[in-house]
């Protein structure tokens, strides 16, 4: 035998990804595990806390609301966004761009701006509400369930809309020509052929949807006033204004967690067998409604993206009206911002310091890591792929708790810097950067690198020169997607941070929950801009449409 | 100029044995192909030579030297790919400019290569295209352009020409062949097309199963197969169950004096061979009487096939008339000249290989 052992550069990217993970999830995550095991006056090992979880019926309703938001959420969102993918893939639509775009803001703005904006509408003194009401139209005001799934649904929709479209356009026309044909309605042929064959990017936009309904945090704390889920039941048990239960808190997590590997775990059978491999040979092409039609499907279209990118919208209008207090009086005034400018400044630095020092190591390991799961299969690099499926199960909540617990002694004490935010900002959205590498590297083939080897570059260089920018689109999109999430985090910053590293998302939770909204609205409109710039500079650079924030 | 000495290489994946101890000795500036069915082994070959894959033992040696304990950049071999592999962010010039650069070579001496190389593959003028705006018979120009700008001292060529159309294939091969021939260049050529293999070859090797079957000019493995696998591969061929038997060869009802061995064999002949009665012939011959079941006109020639006790037997009649095209369902006899046909053990092996001429 004349093989050997080869260490090069992969070698060692393969060991720092496992240390990485290793270090920043796995343990911290154990001690989740652990403290859900522990009673918390004798600290023997017992299920006490699982066996109170079921038995306790505020527990049990957590429990129910938490399924009942991710479902109701994720049907939301699927019904619109799949309805808006239809419609703009498969008929003329005018204004294409503009309707991509307010999706794109509805799916960029902080998810709890939306929970406040539609407060600021519809909750007891919400101005639609009052207006209505000195019409003599009366419409309860919308706290709970129905609220937090409504807000889920426009809120969400656009992860769905993106990664439907892609799918729907990728549909070979010859095959629904084929069902046309044998005389197949259109009706029945969406059903019976359209939609099965997009039922991979539907699974994967409702697996998602699901994760990131179940694991929001902001919306039910704001507008779901007694509507528990296992999210806010966890924060307000470890949070402790009533002398905390960690136990519990860590044992809700679990429950929490679990719930989703369930969903992860449907979603991969309901796809065991669709994988369908197509040349495709003509794109579908775009219909030209006329009549009532058309105006249907504008009016359809329209009504879908205006309210997702309302709260948005709702937000910039009122951070330039006079406030009193938590009052907005008439009038426009930049006294928000003012108030923003001299008082809390510190949290736009933290939050945009913060965000681009995890999005360089996100993207830098992102990529390495990308291609070690697309291109070096093997059984370490496999685990490596499922265990960085645990982020995006995991909720922030969970993750700020974890993190606090492990990183708060020596060897690592943490608590109180702004690492700790970023470190756990970094583990949350690496999975985002290294599986959009993942898929860009697909389109990739793998003999362009051999021909860069054969030609005399050794693989480093090849990887370099070759791969890297062919790639540098799937690059680009992981980062965006990344920054834009890492400025929005609230839930995990919400635990770990103190106040010299508080940043914006937690500043506006803060005030809106002090009930300071002039305030909240002029930091949420800045924190939108910078988003915003982010995107733009994103689209700019590569060169590329929406379809760079899947 | 180099030549190529391949010993004892053998490989396994896991538990299944892709290359068992082949042996190869591949002159200076020959042109050596390999070719056989899919999974047979020659892509991994190929890839082993060039370095992409590493060989659980055995040796490469180029030029008197071992070159298996190299990295695959430092071996200095030109690659071509099946899918072209043609750098997309890249223009032409740059394609080819691209091992040169690696290189280090000075500007002026880049430029004057890459000029060369694609006015060698009748690109010129191509040179800030991209590839996108190209034709896959001009990306796999490029390719080679880019191969040979290096000056490598070994060529690969893993299928280069299976994605492209048939009438480009044929224009590409001649082209590989004489730009070949003028810089003597070593190539190993891998491919699955037998009609390609003997337009192109000095020498083929034919393999099967990670296993060499038979090395040799174009015309001996098509005229005098020694293996029935290299027969069936290359080319069609008849065959036909028979016996050895106290001297004779006994074929169906038919028996012929063949003195030697003994047992079962199979009969094999091309249908270029098989004679149509009336058209006479002399000699010994095997005699079988069988049906027209079938006629495939092709143009320059028709295709008979025929139905007889033995088994089905596919007769080739150059240049047609037109009343043979009416001949379905007619009695004809055949004649299957003894000095045309060749016989296989059951086990592959050769009793008799085919005509000398």
């Amino acid at each position: 035998m004349t093989r050997r052992i080869r260490f090069d550069l992969w070698t060692f990217v393969l060991i720092g990804a496992w240390a990485v993970l290793l270090i920043l999830l796995v343990w911290p995550l154990s001690s989740i595990l652990r403290a859900s095991l522990l009673d918390n006056d004798t600290g023997a090992v017992s299920l006490i806390h699982y066996i109170e979880i079921f038995t306790t019926k505020v527990y049990q309703r957590a429990i129910g609301n938490t399924f009942i938001a991710g479902f109701g959420g994720m049907t939301g969102a699927l019904i619109l966004g799949v309805t808006l993918a239809f419609v703009t893939t498969r008929f003329h639509i005018y204004g294409r761009a503009l309707i991509q775009t307010l999706a794109v803001i509805a799916l960029v703005a902080p998810p709890f701006i939306g929970a406040y904006a539609w407060i600021v509408l519809f909750g007891a003194s919400g101005v639609v509400r009052k207006g209505l009401a000195s019409i003599g139209v009366s419409i309860p005001p919308l706290y709970g369930v129905a609220g937090v799934i409504l807000v889920f649904s426009f809120k969400f929709f656009p992860h769905v809309f993106l990664i439907t479209s892609g799918a729907l356009g990728a549909i070979n026309r010859s095959v629904e020509e084929a069902a046309e044909s044998l005389g197949v309605s259109p009706m029945k042929r969406l059903f019976t052929v359209t939609l099965p064959l997009i039922l991979p990017a539907i699974a994967a936009s409702a697996l998602l949807t699901f994760v990131l309904s179940i694991a929001d945090f902001g919306t039910p704390r704001i507008i779901g006033r007694d509507f528990n889920v296992l999210a806010t039941e966890a924060f307000n048990l470890f949070g402790g204004e009533v002398g905390g239960n960690p136990g519990m808190a860590s044992a809700l997590s679990i429950v929490l967690i679990i719930l989703s590997m369930i969903i992860v775990f449907g979603q991969r059978w309901v796809l065991r067998k669709n994988v369908y491999y197509s040349n495709l040979m003509k794109k579908p092409e775009r219909k030209h409604a006329s009549g009532l039609k058309a105006v249907g499907l504008h009016a359809l279209a329209y009504t879908i993206v205006l309210i997702g990118a309302l709260p948005a919208i709702i937000v910039v209008m009122f951070s330039f009206r006079r406030t009193s207090g938590p009052v907005f009086q008439p009038g426009l005034s930049l006294q928000s911002y003012e108030k923003v400018i001299a008082t809390v400044s510190a949290p736009i630095w933290n939050t945009l310091i913060f965000s681009s020092v995890a999005v360089v190591a996100i993207v830098i390991s992102g990529t390495l890591i990308g291609y070690l799961i697309s291109r070096r299969p093997n059984i370490a690099t496999g685990a490596l792929d499922a265990l960085l499926m645990v982020p995006y199960i995991v909720p922030g909540i969970v993750m700020g708790i974890a993190f606090i617990t492990r990183f708060n002694d020596p060897p690592i004490a943490l608590t109180g810097t702004g690492l700790i935010i970023i470190l756990a900002i970094y583990v949350r959205r690496l999975p985002y950067s290294a599986r959009s590498v993942a898929a860009a590297l697909k389109q990739v083939g793998p003999s362009l690198e051999d021909a860069a080897v054969s030609l005399g570059y050794s693989p480093g260089k090849a990887f370099m020169k070759v791969t890297v920018p062919l790639i540098v689109p799937g690059i680009m999109a992981g980062a965006l997607m990344s920054f834009v999430t890492a400025m929005n985090e609230l839930s995990s910053s919400l635990v770990l941070y103190v106040g010299s590293t508080i940043t914006m998302p937690v500043r506006i939770y803060l005030s809106v929950m002090d009930g300071e909204y002039g305030t909240a609205s002029a930091l949420s409109t800045i924190l939108l801009s910078m988003t915003a710039i982010a995107v733009y500079a994103a689209f700019h650079l590569s060169g590329r449409k929406e379809s760079a924030l899947l | 100029m180099a030549d190529l000495k391949i010993q004892g290489l053998a490989k396994s994946y896991k538990d299944v044995r892709v290359l068992e101890s082949i042996d190869l000795d591949i002159a200076s500036g020959e042109f050596f192909t390999l070719l056989g069915p899919s999974g047979c082994g020659k892509t991994t070959l190929l890839r082993t030579i060039a370095g992409f894959q590493h060989q659980d033992k055995g040796e490469i040696i180029v030029k008197g030297e071992r070159i298996d304990n190299k990295p695959a950049h430092k071996r200095d071999i030109g690659m071509v790919f099946q899918d072209y592999a043609i750098f997309p962010h890249l223009t032409v010039a740059e394609n080819v400019a691209f091992g040169l650069k690696a290189r280090s070579l000075p500007k002026s001496e880049i430029e004057a290569r890459v000029a060369e190389s694609l006015k060698m593959v009748r690109l010129d003028g191509y040179q800030n295209r991209l590839p996108a705006e190209m034709s896959g018979g001009q990306q796999q120009r490029v390719g080679l352009a880019r191969a040979m700008a290096i000056r490598p001292t070994l060529l690969l060529m893993d299928e280069p020409l299976s994605n492209l159309d048939a009438k480009l294939r044929i224009e590409l091969r001649e082209d590989i062949r004489d730009i070949q021939r003028r810089l003597g260049i070593t190539t190993i050529y891998v491919t699955h097309d037998q009609e390609e293999a003997l337009a192109v070859s000095d020498r083929i090797c034919v393999m099967n199963k990670g296993n060499v079957e038979q090395i040799g000019t174009p015309f001996e493995i098509y005229r005098k197969p020694l293996r029935r696998f290299a027969a069936a591969f290359v080319g069609t061929m008849n065959f036909l169950p028979a016996q050895l038997d106290g001297g004779r060869l006994v074929v169906g009802g038919q028996s012929i004096p063949f003195p030697g061995s003994e047992g079962a064999v199979e009969v094999a002949i091309r249908p270029e061979n098989v004679v149509l009665a009336g058209a006479g012939g002399e000699g010994d011959a095997i005699l079988l009487k069988g049906e027209v079941r079938k006629v495939t006109f092709l143009g320059r020639e028709a295709h008979y096939t025929l139905k007889t006790d033995v088994g089905e037997i596919v007769a080739q009649v150059a240049d047609p008339e037109h009343d043979f095209i009416v001949m379905e369902g007619r009695q004809v006899e055949i004649r299957l000249p003894l000095n045309k046909i060749a016989l296989f053990r059951p086990n592959g092996d050769v009793v008799k290989a085919g005509p000398a001429r």
